[in-house]
């Protein structure tokens, strides 16, 4: 004779539930923070508000945070700083922690001030370490939509957009692979990253980020 | 003539007097069988230093990374503050390879001069020649690509690494600022060339 037992939930069935449960929650915990890729309308968008923003900016300070990435070392080598920049092509980039050292870009030159030994004849005279300084300081702004210069990507990621911009320059394309650009929902520049060729990066991280306030031209002086 | 000849003679006498000779050492027994460099020896510690490369009228500032990926096998990196690469070499045993170098400074002989100061800067062993002394100070004698090297040991510390040729000091490594196993401040200067290099521990 056939013995008919209740149903109950076996452990198993009790964890499989558990596990459909979690599984649910990752997937939509990854769609807030999912890369996703921006429609050509939305790019358009982002470029005209970051434009806008970039021409309505005369002035901006903010502090940022570097992390150099080496895969084989057990740490970043992490640095921090401030930066100036005044419209249109004044940027003053100085790093405080763990050592002192200040670039200034002004009349087309690099000014160092290594620890107080000061000179303009540092690796940033090189053509391609002047070229990529300057595209550092574009991306403060943000504004570095040239596609004659960089094939662009486009994504969504957690309220945030973030753009590849990858250099059709040979040169360029052989010290930095892509420039990764965040920006806040207000269009502003928060992160950038920089990947050299290995897929060893540097990310900078801004903050304190104040626009539009006056700044002495001291700030800007050798 | 002859006054002449017995100049020549005793020049070349004075010309050839040994490294040790000349700064006044005297052989001594060691029970110290090997030269012994602990400042890039550590496979868990990132040595990252504030660097400035002095090289012919140019100044050259930047990081310079260095770690131990095992036996006998680094990874030496020079970046600007600012991340970008400048150059990256792996020194493993004889064996030397460039990882990357930015063009402008991609020449045989600035390679050769960087692989043969990296060399011994990370070189942790080495069997010993000869040992000397100065009276209270123990100098250990190395021989590396042909070249006799000179490690100085202060109450057992190494302060200094002296590379010879024909007698004359070439090439001197400084460690100064020590604290455990780790030098805060290393020179490394060339007095045939102009290239001297100056590290900071951050």
């Amino acid at each position: 004779m056939l013995k008919t037992v209740p149903y109950r939930p076996s452990r198993t069935s009790k964890e499989i539930k558990i596990f459909w449960i979690s599984l649910l929650f990752i997937l939509a915990l990854t769609q807030i923070t999912a890369q996703t890729k921006m429609s050509p309308p939305e790019a358009t968008a982002l470029r005209k508000e970051v434009k806008n923003r970039a021409e309505a900016t005369t002035t901006i300070t903010s502090d940022f945070s570097q992390y150099k990435h080496l895969d084989f070392l057990e740490n970043d080598i992490e640095s921090k700083g401030k930066l100036a920049f005044k419209a249109p092509d004044l940027v003053r980039w100085e790093y405080i922690e763990p050592f002192d050292y200040s670039v200034l870009f002004k009349d087309q030159t690099l000014y160092i001030n290594d620890d107080g030994n000061k000179s303009n004849l540092d690796v940033g005279s090189s053509k391609i370490f002047k070229q990529l300084n300057q595209l550092i300081t574009a991306s403060i702004r943000g504004d570095m939509f040239d596609e004659s210069k960089f094939f662009i990507e486009y994504f969504k990621k957690g309220g945030n957009s973030l753009v590849y911009f990858l250099p059709k320059d040979n040169q360029l394309s052989e010290i930095i692979k892509a420039f990764h650009l965040t920006f806040n929902d207000k269009a502003e520049v928060i992160g950038v990253k920089m990947i050299e060729p290995s897929d060893d990066y540097t990310k900078i991280e801004f903050a304190n980020r104040k626009v539009n306030e006056s700044i002495s031209d001291a700030v800007f002086n050798q | 003539m002859r006054f002449l000849i017995n100049s020549i003679c005793l020049l070349l006498l004075i010309g050839c007097k040994s490294y040790p000779k000349r700064n006044g050492f005297e052989p001594t027994e060691s029970r110290l069988m090997k030269i012994e460099n602990p400042y890039f020896s550590d496979a868990r510690q990132d040595y990252v230093y504030k660097a400035t490369i002095n090289a012919f009228d140019q100044r050259l500032g930047g990081l310079l990374i260095i770690k131990k990926i095992g036996l006998e096998h680094h990874r030496v990196v020079f970046t600007t503050e600012m991340g970008n690469t400048i150059f990256d070499f792996t020194l493993q045993g004889s064996d030397f390879k460039v990882n990357q170098i930015l063009k402008e400074i991609d020449r045989k002989i600035v390679l050769d001069l960087f692989r043969k100061d990296f060399e011994i800067l990370i070189k942790e062993q080495a069997p010993v020649t000869k040992s000397f002394t100065d009276g209270s100070d123990l100098v250990l004698e190395l021989n590396s690509r042909h070249k006799k090297h000179y490690y100085f040991y202060v109450d057992n510390q190494l302060k200094k690494i002296a590379r010879t040729g024909n007698g004359n000091e070439k090439v001197s490594f400084l460690f100064s600022g020590i604290k455990g196993n780790i030098a805060r401040e290393i020179r490394i200067d060339h007095s045939n060339i102009d290239l001297k290099i100056a590290l900071k521990a951050l």
